[in-house]
């Protein structure tokens, strides 16, 4: 087969149709050459690790997504005006022609109820609900974005074009296509991993982490702190390491055997997938076990071995990405913040969840800091949406006060590998309705993230069903202003 | 006219017009180089979508691209390179004239610049796509004499005469009992018996293959194996969908297509029950239920969502989805904007759109409108008692047959209900009296509308559209037309990948100008012709398929051939295929006999690990496991939780079924490795399979070796006797030592042992089994 020959084979069937197994054939990387915008995937090792098109200023990205979307106005973005004009009731012009997921008629606007103040040397104002965040060594790491926003204001869609590109189920996750594109350092890891607490699943189920049409070894694998680390990793009860390996070492001989005899590379494909599997089986129970950190570092994040928390999963965030994990999601369940339940209230629920929350986050940028981690580690935090500006219908007469959905505009931040530290980007009008400089959209934000893994999100493609698809869909635009 | 023309025709006018062929070289194949390279980078501004040509210029058809422009210059003109626009542009340096823009991201190669200027040298005519063509049957080559004995369908000489043009020849036939596996695997989804593969190497009869094939075509596990491709197209799932997924019931549709391909139902109906059976006259009940089809679209259930825009979002998919199972074509693009590649235009979608958008389904919590079902038992009962009022009464009056007189009870349904609950139901098509008005959508948002839009079928694949109004019983009809140029090929390509690990056309799933071309066009024509003058025969087509000497070969890799043909484009060897995740699991609990022939019913929870999650706004993650035989039924049974997908299956690939899925990939990866080596489900097969061993007749080696051939339907090899006898003893050492680890093994999950079998014995057989249902060649149909 020669160069011409293999760039009409599409990667798609390449990878499928060859059981990722044609003996040492690598498909050459026809970046720049041809019409597509290729990366190298050696079919036999296909998350063998992959430069990327240009300098990287990130190598790791640590995704943080608070699932149901926090209240930005009770976090990060300040509006006196609106705590001024608390209570009237919301103009006609913010409601004219729009729909809310759970308000109709004339909700009345809701100032916070927090207390903010300016922290840090950037001077950002962060209300009190997240103490640990106003110390200037963490907030000053902060790159804060004012004017995220969508079009999605349902959390499953919202969530889905957050993570693929498209609010409808199907195509990749982000950490699917950064796997894709880079593959990941260490081979004895999943690269791409999946780590879920508060007990719910995110809004688009594994979709959300799901690979979409990309091969299904991009897909994110969810591993936990709390029984099998990894679905299947241990042995079956009865069978020791010792009786494992010697099994493996039965099983490749038979392996061998038959490659001998029908000749199908393929084979060596398998023999080397049992082998990393053996591997797996020993590193991934090693880098889930927080019992090995110090009782110090255990503390400040707030982590328990054995237990299943958002702080254990900022720390085995860390351990991961330390072992060379390319791509590490956090899901976090509760931030839907309605008022229908005392939790999901502006002020004692918000303080109570964000006591877990911004403890640990603050543990893991100082400890990457520590390490020397966090230039190249890119984390990023936030929602799937903004909330309303307004109290929202179901809850309007409750003590629990509470936003509905809100598409329009939303606070995101970044910190670590290649974002200014200690920034602030975009604004919201005066009551938060809207933002009046420096839009960024979720395809903006996937551009940003992507150019920071060294892709130009336009040419990192996949061609499925004679399309060259890609993360930020037909969109998208790199934010510069916020690159170091 | 070129448009017109099958491809054979249009090669040999190729041929016949090329009036300058470099010495040495054959002729620039048009369709199979050029094409390609001006749908990649050209039409987008300069092809179907009018309202983005620039400069007047098309190339997709086969006309425009050798008229003289406005601006006086000729994109190509025939045999002279140097009046040719497009050479001088694709070749300038200056960014501002220079084809494609450099902004595009996809310059032309030099390589590419070379052959565009020897096509244009040598014919320099365009062609329009080649799948919009009807398929003509050709008349198969003959074999050279050296190979006059080789073929033993029309496939075959296809087949050889390509084979040949590369070099290669066929492989030998598979040994029988390797045959036997294959067959078996890819017509019931299930390995045969050791019996059953004795009494076929055994046999003497001449026929014994064939008949064999059509025995297995008869067996209800053939319609269990192939509705499970049908259902991925289908994206058949037992649960709603986005965030909360909550459960839907939808089964019954699941166990019409299994029965509607045990019946073997021609393709042509089963397009007609699924799309529209709600639109014949008198539909019967199962015309019904195949009308849950289309119902399988997601559900939005979560709280504060506008149904009308799901309901779109459903509309929409459907649109997607038809056009790609039954044409192979890409409509997706065409939602927003005019399709870049092919020729459907925004206008067209939304007509198609029209067509659909008339059913009463509206993202509705209780999936209404759905089918009670009633089992014959409680129809008869209603029949016989007749409990109902004078209406009632008068029905069955003009109806003096009992089955009659059961179909009409589905008509009467408030009556059954006096009786009994439904035994199931299942949501469905219904016309609504009312049209909607369908508009088009600008941006694919459905609150952003534009100009009305009447039902209206795609005019680019010169299908006549019948008499009577365009709705979706005249869509269905339209699919199954033998004027379609795409549906029997799209079908029989489909097969054809199913059955060898490629298609024909490798983008199964993308027939048209961005696709792959077929390797063998003529044999797809052929097939595509055939099938449908069968009468859409889907048993016959498989038939034909497995018959052929091309399918029998042996898969052994000989010699260069990995090198030269590593795709196996060229069919010179047998296919070699991994199994699909439900054929993995399937065949670990067949050969360690604990699978349950139990057929249809509500979906089943076999085993699977507890996570401790909920989804999101919904329900557990985590099911009880069935019990008694529904723990251990075939996959297709499996409850298909689309936020939660089964993990040992999605880790070999299965989709969660939350669009159509046209074509599964087939990875290899540790995660594989680590469900077949540890997920309960597997120790527990090689539990079973240990303890069949151990009960039957002989040594210790013996008892390996029929394991083996439970497992792989071959006798072992000495060496392999050797390693597994080695591992059963070393393994024997140690729980001979370590009796609690040993009672581990042997009998979790699968429990206590028979009274008369050693636990040491049972656990290091089940290491040996646990080897075994890992090995490649389990893994593989070859």
């Amino acid at each position: 087969m020669n160069l011409s020959q293999l760039a009409n084979v599409t990667r798609r069937h390449f990878l499928s149709r060859t059981g990722m197994g044609i003996g040492a054939l690598a498909l050459a990387s026809l970046e720049g050459k041809t019409a597509r915008a290729g990366i190298t995937v050696d079919a036999t090792r296909p998350l063998a690790e992959r430069q990327p098109q240009f300098a990287p200023r990130a190598t790791r990205v640590i995704y943080i997504h608070l699932t149901g979307s926090p209240p930005n106005l009770d976090l990060y973005d300040y509006k006196p005006e609106l705590v001024k004009r608390n209570g009237q009731n919301c103009p006609d012009q913010f409601l004219a022609g729009k729909i809310f997921a759970f308000t109709s008629g004339v909700p009345k606007l809701l100032g916070t109820p927090r207390k903010f103040a300016q922290h840090g040397k950037s001077g950002t104002w962060l209300s009190d609900a997240m103490p640990n965040f106003h110390a200037p060594d963490i907030v000053d790491e902060m790159c804060f974005i004012h004017s995220m926003y969508t079009e999605q204001f349902n959390h499953a869609p919202a969530e889905l074009l957050i993570y693929t590109g498209s609010p409808r189920p199907g195509r990749p996750s982000m950490g699917s296509w950064v796997t894709y594109g880079l593959g990941t350092e260490n081979q004895n890891l999943p690269g791409f991993v999946v780590l879920i607490s508060s007990g719910v699943q995110p809004n688009g189920g594994a979709n959300s982490y799901g690979s979409g049409f990309l091969p299904s070894v991009f897909q994110g694998v969810q591993c936990r702190s709390k029984g099998d680390p990894v679905l299947f990793v241990s042995d079956p009860p009865g069978m020791d390491r010792t009786l494992r390996r010697r099994s493996l070492d039965t099983l490749r001989q038979m392996n061998e055997l038959q490659e001998h005899e029908l000749g199908h590379p393929e084979t060596l494909t398998r023999i080397a997938q049992y082998e990393l599997a053996f591997r797996m089986q020993t590193s991934v129970p090693e880098v889930m076990d927080i019992g090995k950190e110090s009782k110090e570092t255990l503390a400040t994040y707030g982590a328990e071995p054995g237990a299943s928390s958002f702080a254990n999963n900022c720390l085995l965030a860390r351990r991961l990405v330390e072992q060379g994990v390319r791509f590490v999601q956090l899901f976090d369940w509760g931030w839907d913040y309605h008022g229908t339940h005392v939790n999901e209230g502006l002020t004692d629920g918000l303080t109570k969840k964000m006591a877990a929350t911004d403890k640990p986050i603050s543990a893991l940028i100082r400890d990457l800091r520590q390490r020397g981690l966090l230039d190249e580690t890119l984390i990023v935090c936030g929602g799937e949406f903004g909330r309303t500006p307004f109290r929202e219908g179901r809850t309007a007469a409750s003590a629990v006060l509470g936003r509905d959905h809100y598409p329009d505009c939303f606070t995101m931040w970044l910190a670590g590998g290649g974002v200014k530290p200690g920034f602030n980007y975009g604004q919201t009008d005066d009551l938060g309705f809207g933002v009046i400089e420096n839009k960024v959209h979720v395809h903006d934000l996937q551009a940003t993230i992507m150019h920071l893994v060294g892709f130009n999100h336009e040419r990192l493609t996949y061609r499925f069903q004679g399309r060259d698809y890609r993360l930020t869909d037909i969109h998208g635009n790199v934010v510069r202003e916020i690159l170091a | 006219m070129l448009q017109r023309v099958s491809w054979i025709c249009w090669t040999l006018l190729v041929v016949g017009t090329g009036a300058a062929i470099v010495h040495g070289e054959p002729p620039v194949d048009f369709i199979r180089e050029v094409r390609p390279i001006l749908s990649n980078k050209c039409f987008t501004c300069h092809g179907p979508d009018a309202s983005k040509r620039k400069a007047g210029l098309r190339l997709d058809d086969a006309e425009s691209g050798n008229r003289e422009l406005e601006s006086g210059a000729t994109a190509v003109v025939p045999g002279d390179v140097d009046a040719s626009a497009l050479v001088e542009r694709i070749t300038s340096s200056d960014p501002d004239s220079v084809m494609p823009p450099p902004t595009f991201n996809k310059p032309v190669t030099a390589a590419e610049v070379a052959l565009l200027k020897r096509w244009i040298k040598e014919n320099g005519h365009f062609a329009g796509h080649w799948s919009y063509t009807r398929p003509v049957r050709a008349t198969p080559p003959e074999p050279p004499a050296e190979w006059k004995a080789w073929p033993r369908n029309e496939i075959d000489r296809f087949a050889l005469a390509s084979m040949l043009s590369h070099n290669l020849h066929p492989s030998p036939e598979a040994d029988r009992a390797a045959l036997a596996r294959r067959v078996f695997l890819d017509i019931t989804g299930l390995p045969p018996t050791i019996e059953e593969v004795e009494a076929f190497v055994s046999s003497k009869d001449p026929q014994a293959y064939e008949k064999l094939v059509d025995e297995l075509l008869h067996r209800p596990a053939y319609g269990e194996h192939w509705a499970r491709l049908w259902l991925d197209l289908a994206r058949y799932a037992d649960s709603a969908g986005y965030a909360d997924d909550p459960p839907r019931t939808i089964w019954a549709y699941r166990d019409w297509v299994i029965r509607a391909f045990n019946a073997n139902m021609p393709f042509d109906e089963f397009t007609i029950e699924q799309i529209a059976g709600d639109l014949l006259p008198n539909p019967t009940e199962n015309q019904l239920i195949a009308t849950a089809f289309h119902r399988n679209t997601l559900t939005n259930n979560e709280g504060g969502t506008q149904d009308e825009e799901f309901r779109n979002v459903a509309l929409v998919d459907r649109v997607n989805t038809t056009m790609a199972v039954w044409m192979g074509t890409t409509m997706a693009c065409a939602q927003c904007h005019n399709h870049k590649y092919d020729p459907i235009s925004q206008k067209e979608y939304f007509q198609f759109f029209a067509v659909l958008n008339n059913t009463e389904d509206a993202d509705l919590q209780n999936e209404s409108p759905v089918l009670p079902i009633y089992t014959v038992e409680q129809r008869q009962q209603v029949v016989k008692t007749q409990v109902a009022a004078a209406a009632w009464q008068s029905l069955l009056a003009l109806r003096p047959n009992l089955d009659e007189q059961i179909n009409a009870v589905v008509a009467a349904e408030p009556v059954l209900n006096f009786v009994a609950n439904p035994s199931t139901t299942v949501p469905i098509y219904r016309e609504r009296a009312e049209p909607r008005e369908t508009r088009i959508q600008h941006r694919g948002n459905y609150l952003d509308k534009g100009e009305v839009v009447q039902a209206g079928l795609p005019a680019a694949f010169r299908v006549a559209v019948g008499q009577g109004p365009i709705n979706r019983l005249a869509l269905a009809r339209w699919l199954v037309n033998k004027d379609n140029p795409l549906t029997a090929r799209v079908l029989v390509n489909r097969y054809w990948d199913t059955l060898f690990g490629r298609g024909i056309v490798s983008t199964s799933e993308e027939f048209g100008s961005q696709g792959e071309l077929p390797t063998h066009p003529e044999l797809l024509d052929w097939l595509a012709v055939d099938f449908m003058e069968s009468g859409w025969d889907m048993r016959a087509l498989v038939r034909k398929i497995v018959t052929s000497a091309t399918y029998r070969q042996s898969s052994q890799v000989v010699g260069d051939a990995a090198k030269i043909d590593p795709d196996n484009r060229w069919l010179a060897r047998g296919p070699r295929v991994r199994l699909s995740a439900e054929m993995i699991r399937d065949q670990a609990l067949a050969v360690s006999g604990l699978l349950s022939g139990k057929m249809y019913g509500p979906p089943v929870h076999p085993p699977q690990p507890s996570l401790g999650l909920s989804a999101a706004f919904g329900s557990s993650t985590d099911w009880e496991t069935s019990k008694g035989e529904d723990r251990y039924r075939r996959a297709i049974y499996t409850t298909w939780r689309r936020s939660n997908p089964y993990p040992s299956m999605a880790t070999f690939d299965a989709p969660n079924r939350e669009t159509c899925t046209l074509r599964r990939n087939a990875t290899n990866t540790p995660l594989q490795s680590l469900v077949t080596l540890n997920d309960p489900v597997f120790i527990e097969a090689a539990q079973a399979l240990a303890r069949l061993g151990l009960q039957h007749a002989g040594s210790t080696d013996e008892r390996i070796a029929y394991m083996l051939k439970r497992c792989l339907l071959r006798d072992a090899r000495p060496e392999e006797r050797r390693s597994l006898v080695q591992l059963y003893n070393d393994s024997h050492a140690q729980f001979a030592a370590q009796p609690a680890p040993a009672k581990e093994m042997a009998t979790i999950p699968l429990g206590d042992l028979p009274a008369a079998m050693n636990v040491a014995d049972a656990a290091s057989m089940t290491v040996v089994a646990n080897v075994l249902l890992n090995l490649d060649e389990t893994f593989l149909k070859r």
